[in-house]
C-alpha cells in the first residue's frame, strides 16, 4: 500500500539548500530525541531537588545554618545531578551504531560534540539554574544573593556539561562506566565549585563577586574551545 | 664537529634509541643502578645537612625540618604529573609506544609522591597546629592531585585492550594537566577566603642558604629516585608488553639457563 | 605458531576493466595491513586493491577478523601497521575518502525514537539538503514506504535492515562497505540487496563485503574477487 502521493513535495524549496550547519544540526537532533524520551528531561531536575533536600534532613535545620550552607549545597547538588545524567549522553548513540557513523563522517566530529554537549547543558544545567531560585527560598537565602547564585550557575553549568562529556566519552565503551566517570570528572569540577560557591560567601560578607564571575567565564571560554576536541579525541581513542 | 653539536647528536641519538622497547631495556639495565646510587648519595647528604647542619627555625623549633622531605616531595608530585602528561601527548601525537609506557608507569609513582606529601604535611601540622589535617592551600591541592592520579590509574585498568587503555590514559593526563593550574589557583583563592595566613612557611627568596642547600640536594635526589623507580617499572612493563617478541624470549631462556 | 596470512584469490573476471585502470579512476589499496586484538593476531600482511566495478568478498571462519578488516578500511579502527590509501592518498583524516564511502554494519545506525523517514532525513541532512521526494523514492525502492511513519523500534528486523541499507541510496557513494549484508533478511530482501549491489557495480561503484557463505550462485559472482582470512 503506497501513500506516495500523500506527501507534500517541497523538493523545489529545499533541494538546493546549503548543507545545514553541523552545530545546529546536532543541537536540534539532540532535542528532537529528548522530546521523544521525556523522562530524560525530568530526571536531572528531580535529582537536583532530592539531593539538595537531603541536607536539611541530615543537619540541624536552623534557619541560619541553612542559609550559610545553602549556596554550597545547591552547587554540590547541581554538580552531582549533572554527573548522574552524563552516563546516558553517549550510551544510546554507541549502542545503536550512530556514534560510529559520526566518527567516519567527513563533518567535523568536534563541532558535533560541541552541539551535543550544549544540548545536554540546556536539558540539565540550564533547567537546574532556572529552578535554583526556588531552592534558594527553601534555604532562606536572601534575595540579593539569589541572583549571585543564579549567575554563577548559569556560567558554571555549561562547563560542567562540557568537561563531563570528556569523561562520558572516555567511558562510553565500558559496561560500568558510571563510577569511573565520577572518579575522573569530580576533581576537574572542583575549580568551578570553588568559584561558584565562593561567590556566595563573598557576597554574604558584602564583597564584590565580579572576579569570580570572570573566573567562571574564563573556565567556560576554555571549555567551549578545547573540550570538543578532547571529547572527539576520547571517542576516537576508545571506539575501536 | 664541535663539542656542542657532538653532544646534541649523542643526546638525540639516545632519545631515539629509547623509543624502541628493546633498546630502552638495554640502556636501562645500565642507567637504573646509576640513578639509584645517585638518589641514595644525594638524599643522604641532603638529610644530613637538613637534620644536623641547618639552624632551627625560631618559631617552629626542630619540627620544621620535615620541610626537607615535604617540599621536595610536593614538587616531585607536580613534576611527575607534568612528565606523565607530556609523555602522553608525545605518544598521542607521534605514536611512540614507549611514551605511553612512561605515562602509565609514572602514575603510581606520582601518586606515591602525592600521598607522601600529604602524610608529611599532616605530620608537620600536628606539632604546629595541633591537628593532623588543615585545609591549607598546598595540602588541599595535593589531595585533589591525588584524586587526579587515581583517575588516571583507574582509566588504565578499566580497558581490556592495552592499546586503547594506553591512549585513553594519555588523553586523560593531557586534559588533567590543562586543568591542574586552574585547580591550583582556585584552591589558593579558596584557602585565602577561609584561612587567612598560610599555615606552612615556605620561605622564599629570603630562605637562608643553610636551608636552601639541603633542600636542593633532596630535590635532585628525589628526581633521581623518580628516574630509578620509573625505569625499573618501565622495564617490567616493556617485558610484559613485548612478551611475544623474540628478544624477550631469548633473554628469558638465556637467563633461565644461568 | 602458525602465522596467519591473507590470500587474495582472483576468480575469473569477465570484466576486463580491472586490468586496465585509467589514471583518473578510483582505487582503494591496502598494503601490509595487520590487526591484533588483545594477544591474538587476527591477520597479517594483507594486500589488495579494489577498483571501480569490482566487488571484494571477504570470507573466513568466525573470529578471523573480517569485521575488523572492514572497520579498519571504513576508518573506525585505527591501523597500527599497514597502509590504506584511496587514490594514492592515505585514508586517515581524508574527508574526500569519507565522503565517498558508506559503511553498513550489524549495528544499524538507526535511532529507535525516530521514524524511518526521520532517520533517513537525518542522514540526508548530513550529506546535502533535505529532499523529501527523494526520501520517498528511496523508501519505496527498499519496499518500506508503508513504514515511513513508524518508529524504528516498531519495525521488524528485516524492515530495519532494509532501512539501514536505504542509507546507501541517499547520496552518491563510490565505495560500499557492507558487513554481512545478507544475514537476517528474507529471500525477497536478499534479492533486493543483490540487485542494488549489481546496479551499483554497473554504475562504476565498488563494494567490499563480508559473507560467511559462498556467493558463487549469486548475481554478484561475475564482479567478485574473494579474500579468505584465517588458516588457509
Amino acid at each position: 500500500m503506497s501513500n506516495k502521493g500523500a506527501r507534500v513535495s517541497n523538493k523545489g524549496a529545499r533541494a538546493s539548500n546549503k548543507p545545514i550547519n553541523t552545530l545546529s544540526l546536532y543541537f536540534q537532533r539532540e532535542w528532537q530525541l529528548m522530546f521523544r524520551n521525556t523522562s530524560s528531561l525530568i530526571q536531572p531536575l528531580v535529582f537536583f531537588v532530592i539531593i539538595a533536600l537531603l541536607f536539611p534532613f541530615s543537619l540541624p535545620a536552623e534557619g541560619e545554618l541553612l542559609q550559610r550552607i545553602g549556596g554550597g549545597v545547591i552547587w554540590v547538588s547541581a554538580v552531582l545531578a549533572t554527573m548522574l545524567s552524563l552516563e546516558s549522553m553517549f550510551h544510546s548513540d554507541y549502542q545503536d551504531g550512530t556514534l560510529e557513523q559520526m566518527l567516519i563522517h567527513p563533518r567535523s566530529l568536534s563541532l558535533a560534540m560541541l552541539g551535543k554537549a550544549l544540548a545536554h547543558w540546556t536539558a540539565t544545567g540550564l533547567i537546574l539554574t532556572l529552578f535554583s531560585p526556588v531552592l534558594c527560598v527553601t534555604f532562606n537565602i536572601p534575595n540579593e544573593q539569589i541572583w549571585v547564585l543564579f549567575a554563577g550557575l548559569l556560567l558554571g553549568t555549561p562547563s560542567l556539561s562540557l568537561i563531563g562529556a570528556i569523561g562520558a566519552a572516555l567511558t562510553v565503551t565500558l559496561r560500568r562506566g558510571g563510577v569511573l566517570i565520577a572518579i575522573v570528572i569530580l576533581p576537574l569540577y572542583i575549580p568551578i565549585l570553588i568559584f561558584g560557591a565562593g561567590m556566595l560567601t563573598q557576597s554574604a560578607q558584602g564583597l564584590e563577586v565580579a572576579s569570580q564571575l570572570y573566573a567562571l567565564a574564563a573556565i567556560l571560554a576554555l571549555s567551549i574551545t578545547l573540550a570538543p576536541f578532547a571529547i572527539a579525541g576520547a571517542l576516537r581513542v576508545t571506539i575501536n | 664537529m664541535n663539542p656542542i653539536s657532538a653532544t646534541w647528536n649523542f643526546l638525540s641519538n639516545t632519545y631515539h634509541r629509547l623509543g624502541s622497547p628493546r633498546e630502552f631495556y638495554t640502556i636501562s639495565r645500565y642507567t637504573t643502578p646509576v640513578f639509584g646510587i645517585l638518589f641514595l648519595t644525594l638524599s643522604l647528604i641532603g638529610t644530613y645537612f637538613g637534620l644536623f647542619v641547618a639552624p632551627a627555625d625560631y618559631q617552629q623549633g626542630d619540627a620544621f625540618r620535615i620541610l626537607f622531605v615535604h617540599v621536595p616531595v610536593a614538587w616531585m608530585s607536580m613534576f611527575v604529573y607534568v612528565v606523565m602528561a607530556t609523555a602522553g601527548a608525545i605518544g598521542l601525537i607521534w605514536r611512540i609506544k614507549m611514551a605511553f609506557v612512561v605515562t602509565i608507569c609514572s602514575a603510581p609513582i606520582g601518586a606515591a609522591f602525592t600521598a607522601l606529601a600529604l602524610l608529611t604535611g599532616s605530620i608537620w601540622g600536628k606539632p604546629i597546629w595541633g591537628t593532623y589535617w588543615v585545609w591549607d592551600a598546598r595540602l588541599t591541592s595535593e589531595l585533589i592531585l591525588l584524586f587526579l592520579y587515581f583517575g588516571v590509574i583507574a582509566v588504565y585498568y578499566a580497558f581490556e585492550e592495552r592499546k586503547t587503555a594506553e591512549k585513553a590514559t594519555a588523553l586523560l593526563s593531557v586534559v588533567g594537566v590543562v586543568i591542574v593550574p586552574i585547580i591550583h589557583y582556585s584552591v589558593e583563592w579558596w584557602s585565602s577566603l577561609h584561612q587567612g595566613a598560610t599555615v606552612f612557611a615556605e620561605g622564599g627568596p629570603k630562605m637562608p642558604t643553610e636551608m636552601l642547600l639541603p633542600l636542593a640536594f633532596m630535590a635532585v635526589g628525589f628526581m633521581f629516585f623518580y628516574g630509578y623507580a620509573l625505569f625499573l617499572s618501565m622495564q617490567n612493563r616493556v617485558l610484559e608488553n613485548e612478551h611475544k617478541s623474540r628478544w624477550v624470549r631469548e633473554m628469558v631462556i638465556s637467563q633461565g639457563k644461568q | 605458531m602458525q602465522t596467519i596470512h591473507g590470500i587474495a584469490k582472483l576468480c575469473s573476471l569477465q570484466n576486463s576493466l580491472a586490468d586496465y585502470l585509467m589514471p583518473s579512476s578510483k582505487v582503494i589499496s591496502i598494503k601490509d595491513l595487520s590487526c591484533t586484538r588483545g594477544d591474538n593476531q587476527l591477520f597479517d600482511a594483507v594486500n589488495f586493491s579494489v577498483g571501480l566495478g569490482q566487488c571484494l568478498h571477504v570470507t573466513g571462519p568466525n573470529g578471523c577478523g573480517k569485521t575488523s578488516l572492514l572497520r579498519l578500511i571504513a576508518g573506525i579502527n585505527f591501523a597500527e601497521h599497514g597502509e590504506i590509501s584511496w587514490n594514492s592518498k592515505d585514508t586517515a583524516n581524508n574527508s574526500d575518502f569519507h565522503r565517498e564511502c558508506a559503511y553498513i554494519a550489524h549495528k544499524e545506525g538507526l535511532k529507535n525514537e525516530l521514524t524511518s523517514i526521520e532517520n533517513l532525513r537525518y542522514y540526508q541532512q548530513l550529506d546535502s539538503g533535505v529532499d523529501e521526494v527523494a526520501l520517498d523514492d528511496i523508501l519505496d525502492k527498499m519496499g518500506i514506504l508503508k513504514c515511513a511513519d513508524l518508529l524504528a523500534q516498531q519495525l521488524s528486523f528485516g524492515q530495519r535492515r532494509r532501512l539501514s541499507f536505504a542509507r546507501l541510496l541517499i547520496a552518491d557513494f563510490t565505495l560500499w562497505i557492507l558487513d554481512e549484508p545478507f544475514t537476517g533478511i528474507d529471500t525477497s530482501g536478499r534479492n533486493l540487496i543483490e540487485s542494488l549491489c549489481v546496479e551499483h557495480l554497473e554504475n562504476d561503484g565498488m563494494i567490499i563485503m563480508t559473507h560467511h557463505q559462498s556467493l558463487v550462485d549469486s548475481p554478484l559472482n561475475q564482479y567478485r574477487s574473494e579474500l579468505t582470512l584465517g588458516h588457509a
